[in-house]
């Protein structure tokens, strides 16, 4: 059950390095920005401007072991322990006057913060707030909900419109704060390297449809950090070739994760980034998540010849931005498709967006497929909220009932 | 004042009046964000009406919403899963937070109302913003006319923007009569009175509004004076919070609520293009804490303090209402900084867990008026 050879390591040669790197910028004075999920990050990049994405921090934070007591410091100054954990982690990170204490030197301080309304409120007031403190501007991509849930191919043309045009504002915005222009050859070769990267994705979770699966979720949810905070850029590519090769490799040589796989799951979302051993320990029981929500929602293709349209058609159909029929949807073909016999709904407290509507999800799917889904009330990372008996009990019970 | 008796009689008969609404063949359509234009479902004369919680247990809405979700959200859910709202020919809702969004879902699952309509309103007002609310708000009046087979043109919209307007003007009235150093009416009655205008016609509504404004004046009975207080927070569909402050040496004189002046203090301005004239004022109202202009929100807040003499602020925040509770750290912060002290609380529309929070604001208030 050792983690895939490409995956050895991984933190400390690829993440770590990606702190040290972003912290030598600051000091080189080259522009940094914070930005939140969703985001068409492929722009920044594009300028060369360093994105931070404190969602990857928090879940360091969190994987460090160190996020409650960085969530104690927002709840001290009046933050709801309700409140999403990833959120008060990062606040907590900038209102703590213990920074030498923080993982990777805490995150290198931004020129400016960079956010869109398409996966949650929490994303519009946290930026807010996080602006406020570091007296740094905030640029808003007021994403427009698809209301119908289409995919890309099926998007209301005003909802592309509307994203569009606000991505001009966006290249002028990020022009006037790093004093550069935006070279549109430059944003056609970031294009061109973020649909790679996520097509490599893409190809790395098709060999998962094998039975046996070569990866779990321990895995993927550590590898994905490029697919989020890097898409559009060389050591992306570069990675996911490697990682691909050996996944591969192991899908035609018949080699599972884990010996005697018993239970094939589906996993929503998020994972307790405080104990990702928990995958471990479902495959100590003979089980394998198969697919992630998480590694599907960041992928989609992209256009070189047409650099703005394609990231509204990758970023506006995010199911987080979307009526349940898409979650349904991407949850439906994933079951059928990599062969899975159970789904796994986990409720983050912190998160309207991904906990309401699990159950309509849970039924709709049911109904199509019998296979069945355990809602589990976890967090992402406030071990607070996560109480490792019930969990473990109530997902073992469940286990039994499908032999 | 048996004129205030009119407005609690609304309220509690409103889905009585909802359905002889309908019993006239006209259609009633429920509404659950500010940021929805009863113009346009007045102007094909429907009945708009406030979808609001209940107080009671939602044991039907449990099953369906998972512990973390917002109180109010869930029992407007309830509610619907008990037929209590089985007479509505359809239910809007328009982009304003992550609970009501995706409790539509669960509505359209769930529910059998023959009609549903979402606004997609912008998070920001910029031009681009007001450009595309103006096509949203166009498209919304499309559905209708198609749905309802009824053509709603801009004369009747013009009319419904003259009748919506005046309730305005008359709500803010009825709100001068706190910034008097002994109010003539409290906290209480006037929420009573804006939730019962969204439960029923303007004109109707107006006509009382006339009334109580003109018998007002020679009250025999005026609400007891104590701490001024602006109320702000969540969703307020019931009175029964301002009804404690009230009975503990408080009086609500003015608020930043979805249920008060988030609803009707900006009027429409005049324009050749009325529903141009509509979009605008919605997405330059006061805004709720789920749009980006956060100041604006904030110096509403001053405004008010200022001209209703506050002393204190409570702040309401129902559990999980992330975008309140995300404000409320720095709008405390806010409002400390110009000596105004701010009592936050949590609270569930259930009102579980109420008699420590009586507890509490009672405290608060004997604070604010300090020893004798």
């Amino acid at each position: 059950m050792t983690r895939l050879q490409t995956l050895q390591g991984f933190y400390q040669n690829h993440v770590q390095p990606y702190y040290q790197k972003a912290h030598k910028n600051r000091e080189e004075n080259k522009p940094i920005a914070w930005v939140a999920s969703t985001f068409p990050i492929e722009i920044l990049q594009a300028m060369d401007i360093t994105p931070i994405w404190p969602e990857n921090y928090a879940s360091v934070c969190a994987a460090r072991q160190v996020s409650v007591q960085l969530a104690e410091v927002a709840e001290r100054h009046g933050y709801s322990r309700d409140l999403c954990s990833y959120a008060r982690t990062v606040i907590g990170s900038v209102l703590t006057e213990k920074t030498q204490d923080l993982p990777e030197g805490g995150m290198p301080k931004p020129n400016f913060l960079v956010a869109s309304t398409a996966a949650c409120d929490t994303h519009l007031k946290w930026f807010q707030i996080l602006s406020h403190h570091l007296k740094r501007p905030l640029f808003l991509l007021d994403v427009p909900y698809n209301t119908t849930g289409a995919d890309a191919e099926n998007l209301e043309p005003q909802l592309i419109r509307q994203y569009v045009s606000q991505l001009e504002e966006l290249a002028a915005f990020l022009e006037k704060q790093t004093n550069n222009p935006l070279d549109r050859n430059k944003l056609r070769k970031s294009i061109t390297l973020s649909d790679r990267t996520s097509k490599l994705w893409l190809e790395i979770q098709d060999c998962r449809k094998n039975i046996p699966a070569p990866m779990g979720a321990r895995d993927a949810f550590s590898a994905i950090f490029f697919m989020l905070s890097t898409p559009a850029a060389q050591d992306a590519v570069d990675f996911y070739e490697k990682l691909l090769d050996e996944v591969k490799g192991r899908a035609r040589n018949g080699v599972g994760k884990i010996e005697n796989e018993r239970y094939r799951l589906i996993w929503d979302n998020l994972p307790m980034w405080f104990n990702l051993k928990f995958f471990n320990y479902l495959n100590n029981l003979g089980a394998i998540v198969v697919a992630e929500t998480f590694s599907h929602v960041w992928t989609g293709s992209l256009d070189s010849s047409k650099p703005f349209e394609s990231l509204a058609r990758k970023y506006l159909p995010n199911f987080a931005n979307c009526s349940i029929e898409r979650r349904i949807d991407l949850i439906l073909n994933l079951t059928k498709d990599f062969r899975a016999n159970l789904i796994i709904l986990p409720t983050n407290w912190g998160c309207r967006m991904m906990s309401i509507g699990e159950i309509i999800v849970k039924e709709a799917v049911y109904k199509k497929t019998e296979v069945p889904s355990l809602i589990l009330d976890v967090d992402s990372s406030d071990s607070r909220n996560y109480d490792e008996y019930q969990v473990k009990t109530k997902l073992e019970t469940y286990l039994k009932t499908l032999d | 004042m048996r004129i205030l008796q009119s407005f609690r009689n609304i309220l509690s008969e409103r889905h009585d009046i909802a359905r002889s609404w309908k019993n006239q063949n006209k259609p009633v359509i429920g509404w659950n964000s500010t940021y929805t234009p009863e113009e346009i479902i007045h102007a094909m004369d429907a009945l708009p009406v406030r979808i609001l919680g209940s107080t009671k247990p939602t044991m039907l809405a449990d099953a369906y919403l998972p512990r973390n979700a917002c109180s109010f959200a869930r029992s407007t859910f309830d509610l619907a899963l008990r037929s209590s709202y089985a007479y509505l020919d359809g239910f809007v809702t328009s982009n304003s937070c992550d609970n009501f969004n995706k409790t539509y879902d669960l509505w359209r699952h769930c529910t059998k109302i023959p009609y549903f309509h979402f606004i997609n309103t912008p998070h920001t007002n910029t031009q681009k913003a007001h450009d595309f609310f103006h096509q949203e708000i166009t498209r919304f009046k499309e559905s209708l006319e198609e749905t309802f087979k009824t053509t709603i043109t801009n004369k009747k919209i013009q009319h419904s923007i003259q009748l919506c307007n005046e309730n305005r003007d008359l709500l803010k009235k009825i709100y001068d009569l706190r910034k008097r150093d002994t109010p003539l009416i409290n906290g209480t009655e006037t929420l009573e009175i804006v939730l019962s205008s969204m439960l029923t016609s303007k004109s109707e509504h107006n006509t009382l509004l006339k009334q109580l404004l003109k018998e007002i004046e020679t009250r025999i009975d005026p609400p007891k004076p104590g701490v001024r207080l602006l109320i702000t927070g969540s969703m307020m569909g019931t009175p029964d919070l301002l009804n404690i402050i009230e009975s503990v040496g408080g009086i609500a004189v003015a608020d930043d609520l979805c249920t008060g002046t988030r609803y009707f203090w900006t009027l429409v301005q005049t324009d050749k293009n009325p529903i141009k004239a509509i979009s605008k004022r919605y997405l330059n109202k006061i805004p709720s804490p789920s749009r980006y202009n956060w100041e604006e929100r904030v110096s509403h807040i001053k405004n008010m303090i200022k001209q209703f003499n506050v002393e204190a602020v409570i702040n309401f925040l129902l559990k999980f209402c992330d975008t309140h509770m995300f404000d409320a750290p720095l709008l405390t912060e806010e409002l400390k900084n110009q000596g105004i002290h701010v009592l936050n609380v949590e609270w569930e529309h259930t009102r579980s867990g109420i008699a420590p929070i009586k507890n509490r604001i009672e405290a608060f208030i004997e604070t604010i008026k300090g020893v004798p």
